[in-house]
């Protein structure tokens, strides 16, 4: 525990941690609200806005004996500071009383509010922050009725400046606080933010090309205290007090961060419930109070026009509108004819509940093929052992403990934890990045490793001999639980190279978590890299408690919950190379890749049950449409394990059905039961069969752990706009390490490196977090910051393919073909081409491939 | 005798101007501050004055109005400043004609006028739209949407003054 010490607040003591910043200690363990502007929990206090003004003394002391000094009274003598202190850059310390309602603290209140309102437009009624806004609300508590300021002497700026696409700045509502740049500064580490001029000209702009160019920008207006920077998606959109608040899970990364739905009414809508916006929910343990603009931004594909409203059958080779009976009736027929030869394909945007659905249905047809999209995903046994364990929090990591970041570019798969992995690193802990290029993570690490497309298992398995050769691993755990490290210090006898700084920082850590991605790796060399990464974490007793062990970055939010309901991505490997008879795709776009499009095409029937018309529903014969995360209730787990609950925010589009709902009334026509009455129903049969669901049920997904700090309470909204944890913040399932039972190590076979020939590319896809997906792509706010597809080519590559930077290229691998513009540097290792997957709607394979690169047309010629 | 005081007042009557007016033929003149139908007003340039900040659906006690509100832009102006209501409703069967929105309004825009002759054969004709609110420009003024020389009304609330 750490070390408490007594604070008088306004004459009543309180026992509080030591060193805790005074602004929170009177928030969370008094009650007491001292109004703060520039003051922000989650970032360093720098004092600049003084409004946090209040009145500090200290007990006096006799000098000699160190006795306290008292009144006759037997209270202590305190003596009060000179002038008023400010609460945020003060650090709560023993013998310390404060007052805040004196009448010199309120009038020092006053007269900074007064002195920040001299230059506001006072255009309440028309800010988006008009409501919600901390400048309103402690103006009306603290401030001045009236004011002395000379009105014709208010500074006019201007009122409308784009900051990018996404975020409007309005200068004269900017109270100077710094909150946005300090931000931009201290958590993201993105230089665009900065203050320009002196004085009352005092402004924020951006010095960044294109501007504000970050991922995280949108909660800059989250913790905005004014309304001076709002959202371009919002913009208008509703009064604050006018939404409904609905809690739900993001469905686009596998960080899974907590998020509400601000639904209303719209009349342009047919006057039913829209989402307006989305903003953070507090959960200290996913996402704490940020998430990223993809997340933000990119809701409109719940209720876009694109997106299919009613079944789809083939008729005469057309794909025709059909009622549900006939649809359902249709594709039951195609699958009766299948026989038992019938495989499901599921995408990782289904819920829990969707793919137990899929999954019962599979089982009344009497095929065991549960295939997971996409097929290039490795084993995951592994995880259920070694997956980071219950309790592992990013915020907890710091001096002594170590992250290794390997084959992902974290910031563009799952920004959040780039974030928090990024801080953890600020704080002290020890970073490693190793990939096959730089990421932008690269610069915050202690070190970073490079290893050639397709060797990320050869590095940990390196780092495990080194461990072993160095004894740097756990003996007592090794002895009593681990089965199989014989073998594995066998294997790994002629290894070497591993770099030994690295091993030892890792190995010797504190906590230790692992974040392996699957970039540059086909299906066996991520295999090879999980069980790489489980057997160093055992063998160096890194499993099993809190904040440590392996986090999977998964393509999709609820790549876990697949896995965890029999899933695996092996499956559809098989399906595509022995295509079923009938194959029945949910939610995943399997013609994106040309083994996908071929199993389509070799399938005699085909059901999708899809949310947009892709490709995918263009080759089926009967197409479903079903509900997104916003319209129905479900569960999602992500990479940590982590169960959460969304809930409904609108109705559904059209006549789309949730996905369990479809499957359960087709599998009426094979002779299973009608389909239950709501998701909770689903939930408890997944908690009766799967045994670490053992203990999730709707109800208790609702219980919300107490977060600290309080930021999301709406008092006086210290915190900006970010939501408390309503709607409940999930169940973490442990890992298996967690127990008592044998933990297992076995030698890694890792198929090395990808090897090209001389006159050859290998082509390497990579995830970018703005694709143009459907599901993304659907929100049109976003469009210019898609990039146009490229391909990144190493300079010498070019140079012998006769290639220059902007020309426009094919790439071709696998028979597929995709056309984009070359982006020439060192990004890329020679021999390799970086191709951003599912920037163009044309399929190309999802694994590294040999492929060739040809110019179609030179770059345009720069105009001047 | 109390027959004859009686027969004499009803001839008094007989021959004093009548109190009744013949409406609808004849209209008892409005007090100024009559609450009937609502209105929104617009300035003496044209441009409307309701801003689309939904103050008074906020104060509605009886949940009558409906606004949505959307961005100005120089090319297509409805009001000064950056927001203008693009929907604007009213319930008239749930008005209860108190006046709260027309004290909520930050530009005046909306103000109870003397309209009181409200009829409607269903309920979906109880719903005034912005259209049927909203009042015709001054004479010789163009209405609204209009384009404008950029920069010249950037400012939703009116410029306030020193308080004297």
């Amino acid at each position: 525990m750490t070390e408490t010490v007594t604070l008088h607040i306004d004459g009543v003591s309180y026992e509080v941690p030591a060193g805790m910043n005074l602004v929170d200690a009177a928030r969370v363990y008094a009650g007491v609200e001292i109004p703060v502007f520039c003051y922000h929990p989650k970032l360093e206090p720098v004092g600049m806005c003084r409004m946090c003004l209040v009145d500090i003394g200290f007990e006096m002391r006799d000098r000699e004996s160190g006795e306290l000094l008292l009144n006759e009274d037997g209270t202590p003598q305190i003596r009060w500071g000179r002038k008023l202190e400010t609460a945020c850059t003060t650090t709560v310390r023993a013998g310390m009383h404060v007052r805040t309602m004196t009448e010199p603290v309120q009038e020092a209140r006053k007269d900074v509010l007064e002195f920040l309102l001299s230059s506001h437009p006072l255009d309440c009624p028309i800010c988006d922050k008009g409501g919600e806004c901390p400048l309103q609300s402690l103006t009306m508590r603290h401030g001045p009725a009236t004011s002395r300021m000379v009105l014709e002497d208010k500074m006019h700026l201007a009122k409308h400046v784009p900051l990018g696409d996404l975020i409007y700045l309005d200068r004269e509502r900017c109270i100077q606080c710094a909150r946005c740049i300090r931000f931009q500064d201290e958590i993201v580490g993105d230089d665009v933010l900065a203050f320009h001029e002196r004085g009352r000209r005092l402004q924020i702009v951006t010095i960044s090309d294109p501007p504000f160019d970050t991922y995280f920008s949108g909660n800059t207006t989250d913790i905005c205290p004014v309304g001076a920077l709002t959202t371009a998606d919002f913009r208008f959109g509703a009064r604050p007090w006018e939404l409904q608040d609905v809690p739900s899970i993001c469905p686009h990364c596998p960080v899974g961060c907590n998020i509400v739905a601000s639904t209303r009414l719209d009349r342009d809508a047919g006057g039913v419930k829209v989402i307006k916006r989305i903003l953070p929910r507090q959960n200290e343990a996913v996402n704490e109070i940020w998430i990223c603009d993809k997340g933000r931004f990119g809701h409109h594909h719940s209720l876009s026009p694109d997106r299919l409203a009613a079944p789809l059958i083939r008729k005469n080779g057309e794909l025709v509108e059909a009622s549900w009976d006939e649809a359902i009736q249709a594709a039951a027929e195609g699958l009766q004819a299948a026989g038992k030869n019938v495989g499901v394909i599921a995408g990782p945007m289904l819920s829990n509940e969707d793919l137990w659905g899929l999954r019962e249905l599979a089982e009344g047809l009497g095929s065991k093929r549960l295939g997971l999209w996409p097929a290039s995903l490795g084993d995951a046994k592994p995880l259920d052992e070694v997956g980071v364990a219950s309790g592992t929090n990013f915020a907890a990591l710091g001096k002594g403990d170590a992250v290794l970041v390997i084959a992902t570019d974290l910031e563009e798969e799952a920004p959040i934890w780039y974030l928090r992995v990024k801080q953890a690193a600020d704080r002290g802990a020890a970073l490693i990045v190793a990939n096959t290029r730089t990421t932008k993570l690269d610069h915050y690490a202690a070190q970073t490793l490079r290893f050639a497309v397709g060797g990320a298992a050869d590095v940990l398995n390196g780092l495990t001999a080194a461990a072993i050769g160095q004894k740097w691993i756990a003996e007592d755990l090794i002895e009593s639980r681990v089965s199989g490290f014989g073998d594995l210090q066998k294997a790994l006898k002629n290894v070497s190279g591993g770099d030994e700084d690295a091993a030892e920082v890792l190995a010797r850590a504190e906590n230790l978590v692992i974040v392996a991605g699957n970039d540059g790796l086909d299906a066996e060399g991520h295999t090879a890299l999980l069980q790489a990464a489980a057997n160093f974490l055992i063998v160096t007793g890194h499993v099993g408690r809190a904040h440590n062990g392996l986090l999977p970055v998964w393509p999709g939010a609820n790549t876990q919950g697949a896995l965890d309901l029999g899933y695996e991505s092996a499956d559809t490997r098989r399906m595509l190379s022995r295509t079923p008879r009938a194959l029945l795709v949910a939610g995943a776009d399997i013609a994106a890749d040309p083994a996908g499009a071929k199993a389509l095409q070799k399938a005699d029937f085909v059901v999708c049950m899809t949310l947009f018309p892709d490709a995918t529903a263009e080759a089926a014969d009967v197409v479903l449409p079903i509900q997104s995360t916003t319209e129905r209730d479900g569960t999602f787990t992500n990479a940590e394990r982590r169960v959460q609950r969304f809930y409904t925010a609108h109705g559904p589009l059209g006549e789309s059905l949730s996905a369990w709902e479809a499957a359960a009334l087709l599998g009426q026509h094979f002779g299973l039961p009608a389909p239950r009455y709501n998701p909770a129903l689903v939930m408890k049969a997944i908690a009766a069969a799967v045994k670490p669901y053992a203990d999730i049920s709707f109800p208790a997904l609702t219980a919300a752990e107490v977060q600290m700090p309080p930021i999301g309470e709406a008092k006086g909204f210290y915190g900006g706009t970010a939501r408390p944890p309503i709607g409940g913040t999930g169940i973490q399932l442990p890992a298996r390490s967690e127990g008592r039972g044998k933990l297992h190590v076995k030698p890694v076979d890792a198929p090395g490196a990808f090897e090209v020939g001389e006159d050859e590319l290998l082509v390497v896809p990579v995830r970018r977090l703005y694709d143009r997906t459907p599901e993304f792509a659907s929100s049109k706010l976003m469009h210019d910051r898609i990039p146009q597809p490229f391909v990144a080519l190493n300079e010498a590559d070019a140079a012998r393919l006769g290639v220059a930077s902007g020309d426009t290229v094919e790439v071709s691998a696998d028979g597929a073909a995709v056309t984009v513009t070359a982006v020439v540097d060192d990004y890329a290792p020679q021999g390799v081409a970086f191709l951003p997957l599912r920037l163009s709607a044309d399929p190309f394979p999802m694994i590294p491939v040999t492929g060739t690169v040809t110019r179609v047309a030179e770059a345009l010629p720069v105009g001047d | 005798m109390n027959v004859i005081r009686g027969f004499a007042t009803t001839l008094k009557h007989l021959f004093m101007e009548p109190v009744t007016y013949q409406y609808p033929e004849e209209e008892r003149p409005f007090r100024d501050r009559y609450k009937g139908r609502h209105v929104l007003k617009r300035y003496d340039n044209g441009l409307e004055k309701c801003i689309g900040c939904a103050l008074c659906a906020a104060a509605c006690p009886a949940d009558a109005i409906w606004v949505e509100a959307a961005e100005n832009t120089d090319e297509e102006r409805y009001s000064p400043g950056e927001r203008y209501a693009k929907t604007y409703e009213i319930n008239m069967l749930r008005c209860i004609f108190c006046g709260y929105c027309a004290d909520a309004c930050p530009t005046e825009a909306i103000v109870l006028e003397h309209e009181h002759r409200l009829s409607f054969t269903n309920r979906r004709d109880a719903i005034y739209t912005k259209t049927e609110l909203l009042e015709p420009p001054p004479e010789g003024m163009p209405g609204t949407p209009r384009q404008v020389e950029p920069g010249t009304f950037d400012r939703a609330i009116p410029e306030m003054e020193d308080p004297k």
